[in-house]
Parts: structure tokens; sequence; C-alpha cells
């Protein structure tokens, strides 16, 4: 330049620099979420066969979930090498959607008997999810991916509105003793979230939605009990 | 509706299966008891941080008001007890803002931060005619608190503002551009803002598209053009009828400036 500057050309190109790493870092990322988006649809719709599965056929439709989780926990282990080369926290905004449908599959296909959970009705803890995905959980100390509070919340928020589902559909395919367990697993979780003080954020907009789901389960088990068709001999498992 | 604990013994039971399970205490309350906590803590660190952010704010406001060309030792020292109480703000969020939760609150400080960019870059420019770097921007600020580049360029963008408010009020109290020499030679501050504008320009950003700097870029580049703009076609007024015009006149700036107070 002709004319003596204040700005000194240094500061310009290293800000520039910076621009394009951090746009070569999130194309990184993205690319793999391509893929586990992909991927999440496949186990998605393996799971969906849960809904039109009588209880006694579901054991292939479950190993089947199983496998196409299996996919996806390759893809969040690259997701984890790459996005561990940034600050988790820069990044977390990009991948959060599709961690929660991963942790929603693996607590849904865990409840129903898979994932090496010998019952079905259990819930997976976010340490078990964190040890299936092969990642660390609710990272404090250090600066790396894991799965945080809040998706794992979240993804239970998704499994009571899809157990609220199969609660109606299990009746459909005459299966009266599933409600009941649903219902009380949903209620037992509710619990739960009442004690949490949510501030309003999404977590907060989407809980509020399982009390409405709480209420749905709570009119199928009725209807059932209204017309005597609650299997009386066994209890709900819980 | 559906507390679990406290309730009366006679309750609905769906026809007697569910005897006990009513008075029993979900399985999983130890498990959000400890979220719980976990979430308490991260609200309260939030909103610590967003509190400072916001006095941060105030301060760099008020101080870059203050700031004009000789500063006067009284000014002087009032810019420096706010930049103090500045610091002790920056340094109570410190261990908040440590290790992995620097990015999780970027948000919430981002804005203290950017003001107080705004603040630092104006008084270095006062200071030196220069701008001030990103290295030596981070030094000003404590340990733990970390300058990211986009806080940094964003910061920058709003001093064009200020340097605006500067050449304007200087030309209307002494009738010329605030000038500097600097080694490499003679320089006014219209000279200056046209170099940062260039760099500006320069910047290719279309690569954060869909990213909070993205937007804000685009937001405060127009923004930061007016204000070149209103330098000059100033400085064009004062040529033109600059003997014409009785001391003490100011230039309209416009509706503008509210738009650039507010980014």
């Amino acid at each position: 330049m002709a004319n003596p500057s204040m700005v000194d050309p240094k500061i310009f190109e290293s800000l520039q620099t910076k621009i394009d790493e951090d746009a070569e870092a999130r194309e990184q990322i993205r690319a793999i979420l391509q893929t586990l988006e992909r991927q999440g649809k496949t186990t998605q719709s393996v799971l969906s066969r849960v809904h039109s599965t009588p209880a006694a056929h579901l054991s292939p439709v479950i190993s089947s979930a199983e496998k196409s989780i299996i996919d996806e926990i390759a893809s969040v282990k690259s997701l984890a090498e790459i996005a561990s080369k940034s600050p988790y926290y820069k990044y977390n905004g990009m991948w959060s959607r599709d961690v929660q449908n991963v942790i929603f599959a693996i607590l849904f296909c865990g409840w129903l008997g898979g994932m090496g959970t010998s019952d079905a009705g259990k819930l997976l803890t976010i340490e078990e999810v964190g040890k299936v995905l092969d990642v660390p959980v609710n990272l404090k100390d250090q600066d790396a991916f894991h799965i945080s509070i809040e998706e794992y919340l979240q993804a239970l928020i998704t499994l009571i509105e899809e157990l609220a589902r199969l609660a109606i559909n299990s009746v459909t395919l005459g299966d009266y003793q599933q409600p009941l367990q649903i219902s009380q697993f949903v209620k037992d979780l509710h619990a739960g979230f009442q004690i949490l003080n949510l501030k309003n954020d999404s977590l907060r907009r989407r809980s509020d939605s399982i009390k409405y789901n709480v209420k749905k389960i709570e009119d199928i088990v009725y209807d059932l009990s209204l017309r005597n068709l609650i299997p009386k001999a066994e209890a709900p498992s819980s | 509706m559906s507390n679990e604990l406290p309730m009366m013994p006679a309750k609905r039971n769906h026809d007697g299966v569910e005897k006990e399970s009513e008075s029993r205490v979900s399985p999983f309350m130890p498990m959000f008891e400890v979220f719980r906590n976990e979430l308490d803590e991260h609200h309260d660190r939030r909103e610590r941080i967003i509190k400072a952010s916001r006095d941060i704010t105030a301060a760099s406001k008020k101080i870059v008001r203050s700031l004009k060309n000789d500063i006067p030792s009284k000014i002087e020292s009032e810019t420096q007890e706010r930049a103090a109480a500045m610091n002790k703000q920056f340094l109570s969020i410190a261990p908040d803002l440590t290790g992995i939760n620097a990015w999780r609150y970027q948000r919430q400080i981002s804005g203290g931060i950017q003001e107080y960019m705004e603040a630092i870059s104006f008084e270095t420019y006062l200071r030196q005619q220069t701008l001030i770097t990103i290295e030596d921007a981070r030094k000003t600020l404590p340990e733990g608190i970390d300058l990211t580049s986009d806080d940094y360029v964003l910061g920058i963008f709003d001093l064009v503002g200020e340097l605006m408010r500067f050449a304007i009020t200087t030309m209307a109290t002494t009738g010329s551009l605030p000038r500097s020499k600097g080694s490499d030679g003679e320089r006014d501050v219209l000279m200056d803002l046209r170099s940062l504008r260039t760099s500006f320009e320069a910047l290719n950003t279309t690569s954060c598209g869909g990213t909070g700097l993205g937007k804000d870029v685009e937001k405060k580049m127009e923004v930061m053009k007016t204000c070149v703009e209103k330098v000059e076609t100033a400085v064009y007024g004062m040529i033109i009828r600059g003997r014409e015009r009785p001391k003490g006149w100011v230039p309209d700036l416009g509706n503008d400036r509210g738009a650039v107070e507010s980014y």
C-alpha cells in the first residue's frame, strides 16, 4: 500500500487464517454428520417396525436395530476424533441433534431388551450409553468429545414419546401387558423430570410434553382396566 | 396431578394390579438428583456470566464515552478505576470460564468481551494510532478469560463507529481531522478508517455462512461502511463550506448512530 496504515496487515492475515481453519473444521464435522444422519434414519426405520411386531417376534427386529446402531457407533467414534481437535462447546450445536438420535436409538433398543440388557423395560443410564458408544459422558475437567446430560435427557424425552406410541400399538397387537409396564416406566421418568429446575430452554419446552404422554398412557391403561382387559395374574415387572 | 409421593392411601388402582406401585419412589430418582445438581450448577454459572457480561458492557461503554484525544488526568483516573472494576468482574467469572466451559458460555460472555474490545482498541488508537493486535488485547485480559478471534473482529467493527464519532467531534471543535505522526509518516483518521474498511472488505467470511460470526459480520459490515462514508461526507462538507460554518457547528449524525451503538 502506498499510504502508511494504522492496520498491521498481519492482523487481518491471521484473522483470515483462523476463519478458514474454523470453516475447515466445520466441514470435516459436517461430512461425518451426513453419514450419521443417514444411518440414524436407517436405525429409526428399523425401530419403527417394533410398533407392528408382536413381542414374540421382536428379536429379529432388535438384532437388526443393533446392527444398524453399530454403524452409528462407528460414526460417533470418528466424530469424537475429529471433534476433539476443537473445543467441545465450539461446535457441539452441530451434532447435538444427531447424537441425541443415536442415544435415543440405544435407549429404545435397550428398553426392548436389546443392547445386552437381559430383560425388556430397563433404562440404560448415561454411563451405560457412554460405554456402548465408547465415549466419555458429562466431562467437566477435560475438554473433549462426550455425551452431555442435556443430550441424554433430550433422548429420554424422545423415548417417552416413542413409548406412548408403543403403548397404543401394543394394544392393537393384542398385548395388554405392555401398556402397564410402559405406564410405570414413564411415570417413574416423569417423577425424575419433575425435580429438575429447567430454565427456559429447549429442554424445558420439550419436557412439557412428558405430562401429555403420561396422560395418554394412563388413558390407555384406563381403557383396558375398564374393559377388564388387564392380565390379572402377573404384576408389571419393574 | 401426578406427584407420586404424598397421596392419600386410598387411590385408584387398576384392578388391584398396581397395589404397591403408588407408594414406591421412582427408581430413577438418584440419577435425576445428580442431573438436577449438574443443571443447577450450569444455570448458576450461566447467570453469573450473563450478569458480569452486562456490567462489563456498561463499564466499557462509559470508558469509551469519556475517552478523548488528550486524556485529561481526571478522566484518566476515572477510566482506570472503571478498568479496575471491570478487571474484577472478569476475575470473578474466570473460574466459570475455565477449561471446557470457556466455549460453553461463549454466547453469554461474548457481548461483554466485544464491548471491552471496542473500548481497549479505541484507547489504543488514541494513544498510539494503531490497531491493537489480538495478542496484545488478550494480554490485557485477566488469566482465564479467552478472547476469541470472532469477538476480536466484531469488537474492531465497533471501533469504526467510535472513530467516526471521534473524527466528527474533532472536526466540529477544531475544524480539522485528527492527525497523527507515526514513524511511517503523517496520517489522518480518515486514512485510518479507510484502511480498516479495506481490511474488513478483504476478509472472506463466506465460509461462516450459517454461524454466528457470519450473521454478525454481515450486519456490522454495513454499519461500518456507513460510518466511513459519513466521515468522508463530513470532510467534503468541511472543504466545500468549511470557512462559512459558525464555530461549534456539529454535522448531523442522523439516526444511524443508534444502530452503531446497539451493535
